[in-house]
């Protein structure tokens, strides 16, 4: 991509004793869209005010464009916020909101006219400059937050789950709609949310945090095909995770079968983790199928069924657009490039088993509620 | 259901409003009091805007009400911020701190700032007034700040936190992003606080009535010493409009604040409304005002080249050139331009007293009671007399010389004088039962009868009854009292003291004793009434004199004073507005002859001999003589 702007070097927080961060090191290239994805408590927007100035780190240095910026307070940083719940201004109207920045920077009259007019051209609010905070939408409000970070040109914009307050369709609406700003304007964003689908979508790179800990960065892509450890395979999309053992390279054996696999590098017998997606697993009759199991449970889900399958009391989930009513008996096909392979890791036997499948399907840490602090 | 709702909500607003409207009502009444509504009058509020002094009063608590509701609400908003700053733990303990001294007893409130005052004042500073109007304003202050707190502290509780950040992150240091944006957001409890913190001012008596000293006295203080005569009409007019000005200033600000909010969602670019700006512009303006008015005050406050002459006395007992009376003070003033007459009130003996003894005031006249100045002599409290100072006690008639409390003449100058006997009414008391004391104990008065509601004036009336000495310090005399009040508790209506105008003059009553001036003034609001002295028992005969304290600064200015009163026209021209006996025979030409000749006002000499004066009673006496009056009331 493009230059390096701002690196977090062994990073760690502490409040009361508590380890927030542990251990943070993480640059971010100028033009780039990055998101820091993690559940609630992960330390992803303890990162974000760090780099925003509102907290200070324990230990550990934050450089930008080269130069330590620890003790650098807010107001004197290029960078700027938007909040997770907007903080807008209430008793100023839409454009004064957008202009707050730039008549603290003291601009004259017309620079300040035009620049906000520029921004309201961006976000699409052009016409309402004089309404009142309390008499737009989420998404205008949304809206008005976003230009009135931008309009002061900053190099980086922090976003802190700025579309968690807002419904379904306005949150894809405006996903693109960020995109698409971030593209015009060309500058760094850093995004922080924990729903890993608008991170997929728009992100450049992908930071999936966990316990104040980085556990993978890379490529929405890669992070998807080729998740880390049993974390960030569960917590990225849905995950079958089982205990194997890699025989050789591209020989794993689990269940009581050897299949073969796309993956390599791996010490002979060394025990892992198998991931296989729910939508990649083919059904076949019972007769054709590497795996013999029954159905449990059916939900629809609108382009697909999500079925529980048990094979010899291990329930797997498995996404497929054809009925199979339960207590059906089926057969599963797994082509090698369908089963990935992972290290053992601290979250190891954590993930993957959906025996207690409704609760671990509403997605255990998906409350868009407060972060930490 | 809803309807019951509704009567109750018209009930609570009845209970609420219905006191006020009887003020309203008595402030545009003809009649002079409550009891008795004639006719509908402005007249009330002609007199309230003639009396200088009261107006004074009402300007010393206003001022001293916006200044420190003025500071309080800043000190107390920066407070609350630094407060909400703190960690929960810590914050909470601190709240709880500040919310302590709200609900302290406003009496331990004030007497520990009286004492810090003159501590501070009189052992650290040394200065002699240790208690002044900056004392009162610091005491103000005191007590507003935590009801600012109390409201500011919600409003950032309830603020998104993210709006300060918000502010800093687009460029603004901390101080700006408070001004441009926390202020904004917590200004309505601000101004709650502020509003709170100026009622609270504004009525404060008990506080107040402790660290004042008697050069800026607020009108809670000044009204409550109003124990001499009834409350005049014309503080009912003054009431009614502070009551008016409260309400619409309420009034405005919700109305102001409902506008706004309408006009915001329509007007372009301008966050501050019309309404706002002129609220904002006239608030701006009150504050300036309240402090030019303070700075003038002490700006001629401070002026020292001439002497400033503390007076102390009771309320209302002095001609204040109302009802076309001489103005007294003011009179002596431009007779002696170089003294500057300060004066201040109290409604008791025993609270001048504890005042005094208090220290850390400056006062140098008095007028205290016969008894009183007989225990202030014992305890030192009191200067001897310059006599060559005040030429004009030779006009102080024999009989009122070599008294009791002062039997050596040292001390004090006789002010005035009076008698205590019975008020009775013709209409129902037969003239052949009014024989002596024993009136008060007739069954055939059941219910109709009244009796002293203090301890020492019923206990002189048993004292007389039985015989016994009024000062006595035997213990069985004063037993054998007891229970000859006991006795009397069976045909007793109540035990009154100020109560006793309006049922006499109603007739709700028959027969009182009291103190023969009010008497007086009660005959002459009801015919029917008449007054009897029990000669030949024995009658009270009390004598309030001028006094000069140990603790005077100015003992000449004083002892002029006390002259300028002795002068018989003067003492005519005040004693006749005050409604007692003049001790000077030589007044009596300038008095209404009507009035001198009135045996009630001015029994004669062979009269006179008969009556007798209290005098000090020693401590556990007269705390003995006040726990059997207890007992006996409560019987």
């Amino acid at each position: 991509m493009s230059k390096e702007l701002i690196r977090l070097r062994d990073l760690t927080m502490e409040f009361d004793g508590e380890r927030i961060l542990d251990g943070i090191n993480l640059y971010f290239n100028d033009h780039e869209f990055l998101t820091l994805l993690g559940p609630s408590g992960c330390g992803k927007t303890t990162t974000l005010r760090i780099i925003g100035g509102f907290l200070k780190p324990t230990s550990g240095t934050v450089t930008f464009d080269g130069k330590v910026i620890n003790d650098v307070p807010p107001y004197k940083r290029q960078i700027n916020t938007v909040f997770q719940r907007y903080a807008l201004f209430p008793h100023l109207d839409v454009y004064d909101n957008i202009a707050f920045g730039l008549k603290v920077a003291k601009l004259s009259k017309d620079e300040i006219d035009r620049r906000v007019n520029e921004m309201l051209e961006i976000v699409s609010l052009k016409g309402y400059e004089n309404r009142r905070i309390d008499n737009l939408s989420g998404g205008q409000q949304q809206r008005v937050a976003i230009a009135r970070a931008l309009v002061n040109r900053p190099k980086v914009l922090l976003l802190d789950e700025p579309l968690a307050a807002l419904d379904l369709r306005l949150r894809k609406d405006m996903q693109n709609e960020l995109k698409r700003i971030q593209q015009a304007m060309g500058i760094t964003f850093i995004y922080v949310t924990h729903d890993q689908e608008e991170a997929l979508s728009m992100s450049d790179t992908v930071v999936v945090m966990d316990k104040g800990r980085i556990q993978q960065i890379g490529r929405p892509e890669d992070i998807y095909n080729e998740p880390k450890n049993a974390f960030v395979a569960d917590f990225i999309g849905e995950s079958n995770i089982l205990d194997g053992v890699m025989l050789a390279d591209y020989k794993v054996r689990f269940f009581g079968r050897t299949f073969e696999c796309v993956d390599s590098g791996f010490a002979p017998n060394e025990p892992v983790d198998v991931v296989i997606r729910p939508e990649d697993i083919d059904i076949v009759p019972p007769s054709e199928g590497h795996l013999v199991g029954t159905v449990t449970s059916v939900t629809f889900k609108g382009l697909n069924y999500d079925i529980i399958v048990e094979f010899k009391g291990f329930k797997w989930l498995i996404q497929t657009t054809d009925f199979h009513a339960a207590g059906s008996t089926i057969g599963i096909r797994l082509n090698p490039e369908d089963i990935h392979i992972m290290h053992k890791s601290d979250y190891s036997g954590m993930f993957g088993d959906y025996s207690s499948y409704s609760a671990e399907y509403d997605e255990l840490t998906e409350d868009a509620g407060d972060e930490e602090e | 259901m809803k309807k019951t709702n509704r009567i109750f909500t018209v009930l609570i607003f009845i209970f609420l409003y219905i006191p006020m409207a009887v003020l309203v009502l008595a402030s545009f009444n003809t009649g002079k009091d409550i009891t008795d509504f004639e006719g509908f009058t402005f007249q009330r509020y002609v007199e309230l805007f003639q009396d200088e002094h009261l107006l004074k009063l009402l300007g010393n608590s206003l001022l001293i009400s916006i200044l420190a509701s003025a500071i309080a609400t800043v000190f107390g908003t920066v407070a609350a911020v630094g407060i909400h700053g703190l960690k929960p733990k810590m914050r909470k303990t601190v709240m709880t701190l500040t919310n302590i001294p709200m609900t302290n007893p406003d009496i331990v409130t004030g007497v520990s700032l009286s004492l810090l005052f003159v501590f501070v004042g009189t052992k650290m500073l040394g200065q002699r007034d240790s208690l002044t109007f900056w004392t009162l304003l610091i005491a103000h202050i005191t007590f507003n700040l935590p009801y600012v707190i109390l409201n500011v502290m919600p409003k950032l509780n309830q603020m998104d936190v993210s709006l300060t950040d918000a502010a800093m992150d687009l460029g603004c240091t901390p101080v700006p992003a408070f001004f441009r944006v926390t202020l904004h957001e917590i200004l309505p409890g601000i101004v709650t606080g502020a509003i709170m913190a100026f009622t609270m001012s504004l009525d404060d008596f008990v506080i107040s009535y402790f660290v004042s000293g008697l050069d800026f006295v607020t009108l809670p203080v000044e009204i409550y010493s109003y124990t001499k005569k009834p409350i005049q009409p014309r503080v009912y007019a003054m009431f009614t409009l502070l009551f008016a000005l409260i309400f619409v200033l309420m009034l405005t600000m919700n109305l102001l604040q409902l506008r706004s909010d309408k006009n915001k969602t329509e007007r372009r670019g301008k966050t501050i409304t019309k309404g706002q700006r002129y609220f904002r512009r006239l608030a701006a303006l009150v504050c300036l005002l309240a402090l030019l008015a303070g700075t003038g005050y002490l700006a001629f406050g401070t002026r020292q080249e001439i002497i400033t002459l503390n007076i102390y006395n009771w309320g209302q007992y002095i001609a204040d050139g109302s009802d076309g009376s001489m103005e007294i003070v003011k009179a002596f003033e431009e007779k002696y331009p170089h003294i500057k007459v300060n004066y201040s009130t109290y409604d008791s003996n025993e609270i001048m007293y504890s005042k005094l003894s208090n220290g850390g005031i400056t006062v140098d006249l008095i007028i205290p009671s016969d008894y009183m100045i007989a225990r202030m002599i014992q305890e030192d409290m009191l200067l001897p007399l310059d006599f060559d100072n005040i030429p004009n006690y030779q006009y102080i008639d024999e009989s009122f010389k070599n008294t009791a409390y002062d039997p050596e003449n040292k001390y004090s100058v006789p002010y005035t004088w009076g008698t205590v006997g019975i008020l009775y009414n013709t209409k129902y008391v037969d003239e052949a039962d009014v024989t002596g004391w024993e009136l008060l104990w007739n069954e055939k008065y059941a219910g109709k009868i009244l009796m002293f509601g203090n301890s020492r004036d019923a206990f002189g009336i048993a004292q007389y009854l039985l015989g016994y000495d009024v000062n006595t310090t035997d213990r069985a005399e004063l037993d054998a009292c007891a229970e000859k009040l006991k006795e009397q508790k069976p045909v007793l209506q109540q035990y009154v003291m100020d109560e006793i105008f309006a049922t006499m003059e109603n007739e709700e009553a028959w027969i009182a004793p009291y103190y023969a001036g009010d008497c007086l003034v009660m005959m002459e609001n009801n015919e029917n009434l008449a007054f009897y002295l029990p000669e030949e028992q024995g009658f009270n005969l009390f004598i309030d004199a001028m006094c000069i304290p140990s603790c005077a600064q100015e003992k000449e200015a004083a002892e002029l004073f006390i002259n300028f009163l002795c002068d018989p026209e003067i003492s005519a021209a005040n004693m006749d507005w005050v409604g007692y006996a003049t001790p000077i025979s030589e007044a009596k030409q300038y008095l209404d002859p009507e009035t001198v000749s009135d045996p009630v006002a001015y029994p004669g000499d062979e009269t006179l001999v008969n009556g007798t004066n209290f005098t000090y009673l020693p401590e556990d006496i007269s705390r003995y003589m006040e726990s059997l009056f207890m007992e006996v009331r409560n019987d």
